[in-house]
């Protein structure tokens, strides 16, 4: 019976949260206010998680009576390491994203369980191609993805959203001419002919890949062609770039990569896009440079369904804006899991959405007491972002 | 000149005279170290009272000599907090060399300077401060740093003398199926309270066998004796960063699983098969329930090379758990290991 119950309240939030991503898609004012569907998906949380209940309450707020969606207790990124984040039962869970694995090893890898994906899917697909393609007709532009493909990385958040987002908008293509990271490397003799194919028909590329990914890429571009090879991709195309490294390759900072891939593709940097995003969440967020000539480097929109909010680091209450704090995210997408959850990244609010600083340094542990970084390695989710 | 085992272990009591006398004349300089340390008043006396080895037996020197090596000249580099710890440090270099220089902490340098002074107010004049000591200047001998990996390693790319590394670490406790959980709690009480956890012995994680029940029963009891035991020996100062860990440690695991807060620390209750995580310093245990020594092994498995201790009430049943290179030691005892070498055993490619 409360099973059935559970099962009704999810239903009703996941088509309240598509309806906000449907009128976003339309251009129309949302039918209801991110707070409002926030706040109820929290309560909804909190009847059906102990944990998440006994947050609320450790931290003293009143659930039933919350009204803005700033107020809602974050689960931090690490309980999806340690326990299931989820309001029903792992046999309905139908879409399974995992972080990536850290030096404690397989067991340590977090867990997003979802019952109904397509929430997921349509937010992902509806703020990715406003901020990636929206000047692009649907299957007029070639998605090219630096990642194996969904089958052969089932649990991979990324490499979902990047199949959707071919799916959606990309023009038709096999799952081997999409994906260009096959037994491991990259094949850069099939990336060339896809170049071709698009340059030939006059249809712009959508490359998009971790900086991890893209470092390698450069590489064997340079390895190929020769040091300070291109391969120049056709009028119109952008690129996207999300991710850290986590010793997956060399580490290039952040604007030398996007500066190397400029020269490299011959797109300008305003056309490389970066994705901030990970596994804990149903919502991404992008920078604004390819259709907002204003807007600086390192400035991340949020789409109208997700807010994020700097908290301070000690107290966990919002600080003044322009502040930095910590990004505590509300993301009314995540029905089922966490409506709002305590990342690790500094952030600042500023006009037109948030400025990315980059992660907060752990506490060095004083004395000879190990800290936990140096233990567990900096490896902490699959999905996050390119500090700018 | 090749100097005996027997003179090295002089020159080594030497320095563990050396230490008494500053012990001795501690009220001097016990102000100086609760502000370099961060420590509260009665946790440097603690640190004084219990974890400075004044005592060492003649087997324990020996062994110290044993394992100090050789050198023509030694720079010592200490590390801040475990303030101590610089008489281990100062007592291993000396056995190693006639030739021995020590750059204190900057941040933490009161007890080694006295300890220098001391000694060389007892007649040693091979044993020298160097404040200002530059890595990169170094030509002979070598250096023996202590403090985070980080540091090692950016000491080592700077110079081509050898260097010997103690890096960071931390201990586990091992609370066996035949504890009294109250003992056990009370002891182990005292090995979080010295240092506020920021030793490389200092207990972070503690595995009680059997099931969750017994392990939140020893994390009640653990929390009382915490709670107790804060009352006579208070936390030092918390820096906003390590709070800021500390909030989220506690939001993590009260959502994850239980957690009791007192007035100056953390026990948190983990569920069963959940990942060990390593919660930050200033008196924050991480309990969780194993079903055997068997399973404890592969629960610690993961951060096995970070650990350098294993406190237990059954030192036989830790054996069998720990790492090959752990110390081994009693509840209470974790932080009071003795004087007999390096207490960072681990071989150099951990």
């Amino acid at each position: 019976m409360i099973i059935k119950a559970n099962l009704a309240r999810s239903v009703a939030l996941h088509e309240r949260a598509r309806a906000l991503v449907s009128a976003f898609e339309r251009g129309e004012p949302p039918p209801e206010s991110r707070d409002a569907l926030a706040c109820d998906i929290a309560r909804f949380q909190a009847d059906t998680i102990d944990g998440y209940s006994r947050l609320c309450r450790a931290r003293g707020v009143n659930i039933t009576s919350l009204t803005c969606a700033s107020d809602i207790p974050a689960v931090p990124t690490d309980a999806f390491k340690l326990t299931r984040v989820a309001t029903f039962e792992p046999r309905e869970a139908n879409v399974v994203f995992r972080t990536s694995g850290t030096t404690q090893g397989i067991e340590a890898r977090g867990e997003h369980a979802m019952r109904d994906g397509t929430t997921y899917d349509a937010a992902a697909v509806a703020f990715g191609k406003y901020w990636l393609a929206r000047d692009l007709a649907p299957g007029k532009v070639m998605v090219l993805v630096l990642a194996p493909s969904a089958e052969q990385v089932p649990d991979s958040s990324l490499i979902h959203m990047c199949q959707q987002f071919a799916k959606a908008f990309g023009h038709p293509a096999s799952q081997n001419d999409t994906f260009l990271v096959q037994d491991g490397v990259i094949n850069l003799s099939r990336f060339h002919k896809r170049v071709a194919t698009a340059t030939a028909q006059n249809m712009p590329i959508l490359l998009l890949g971790t900086s991890f990914a893209y470092v390698h890429f450069l590489d064997a571009l340079d390895a190929r062609v020769g040091a300070y090879g291109h391969t120049p991709l056709p009028a119109g195309s952008r690129v996207m770039q999300t991710g850290g490294y986590k010793g997956k390759s060399r580490e290039v900072p952040a604007a030398a990569l996007r500066r190397e891939l400029a020269r490299a593709l011959r797109v300008d940097e305003r056309e490389i896009v970066a994705e901030y995003g990970m596994t804990e969440l149903s919502s991404q967020f992008y920078e604004r440079t390819l259709f907002d000539a204003a807007s600086p480097k390192g400035i991340f929109a949020e789409p109208p369904w997700a807010r994020v909010v700097p908290v301070d680091p000690n107290s966990l209450v919002p600080v003044a804006d322009g502040d930095v704090g910590i990004a505590k995210i509300i993301d009314a997408m995540n029905v089922d899991s966490a409506v709002a959850v305590l990342t690790e990244d500094r952030v600042r609010r500023v006009v037109g959405g948030f400025e990315l600083l980059g992660r907060a340094p752990g506490a060095r542990a004083r004395g000879c007491s190990i800290a936990i970084d140096e233990l567990l390695g900096s490896t902490r989710s699959t999905r996050e972002k390119t500090a700018p | 000149m090749i100097r005996s085992a027997e003179s090295r272990a002089t020159d080594v009591w030497r320095i563990v005279f050396s230490a008494r006398d500053v012990a001795a004349a501690r009220a001097a300089i016990l102000d100086d170290i609760v502000r370099s340390t961060n420590l509260s008043r009665e946790g440097v006396e603690l640190a004084f009272e219990k974890h400075l080895e004044l005592d060492p037996s003649d087997a324990d020197i020996a062994n110290l000599v044993a394992a100090a090596g050789d050198a023509e000249r030694v720079t010592v580099v200490l590390s801040s907090n475990v303030f101590v710890g610089a008489l281990r440090a100062i007592a291993l270099a000396r056995a190693a060399s006639a030739d021995v220089v020590v750059r204190p902490s900057r941040r933490d340098p009161t007890f080694a300077r006295a300890l220098v002074r001391a000694a060389a107010a007892r007649g040693d004049s091979s044993l020298r401060l160097c404040e200002n000591f530059c890595v990169a200047s170094a030509q002979q001998g070598e250096i023996h740093i202590y403090g985070s990996n980080e540091t090692i390693a950016e000491v080592s790319a700077k110079t081509r003398v050898k260097i010997i590394g103690h890096g960071s670490g931390m201990g586990i406790a091992w609370v066996s199926g035949h504890a009294d959980m109250n003992m056990a709690a009370a002891a182990l009480a005292y090995d979080v309270v010295a240092f506020d956890q920021h030793g490389c012995l200092s207990p972070r994680i503690a595995l009680v066998e059997g099931d969750n029940v017994r392990a939140t029963s020893f994390g009640r009891a653990l929390h009382e004796a915490l709670e107790q035991l804060g009352r006579k020996v208070e936390r030092g100062t918390v820096l906003p960063a390590e709070q800021a860990e500390a909030e989220r440690y506690v939001a993590t695991m009260t959502y994850v699983g239980r957690v009791l807060v007192g007035s100056a620390h953390v026990v948190a209750i983990a569920p069963v098969g959940s990942p060990l995580v390593l919660p930050p310093p200033n008196r924050h245990v991480h309990i969780a329930s194993v079903a055997n020594a068997e399973a404890a092994t592969v629960q610690i498995a993961p951060l096995s090379r970070g650990i350098i201790t294993v406190g237990s009430d059954n030192p036989d049943s830790a054996r069998t758990i720990a790492p090959p290179w752990a110390r081994i030691a009693r509840l209470g005892w974790m932080q009071r290991p003795p004087l007999d070498g390096p207490v960072d055993q681990r071989p150099r490619s951990i």
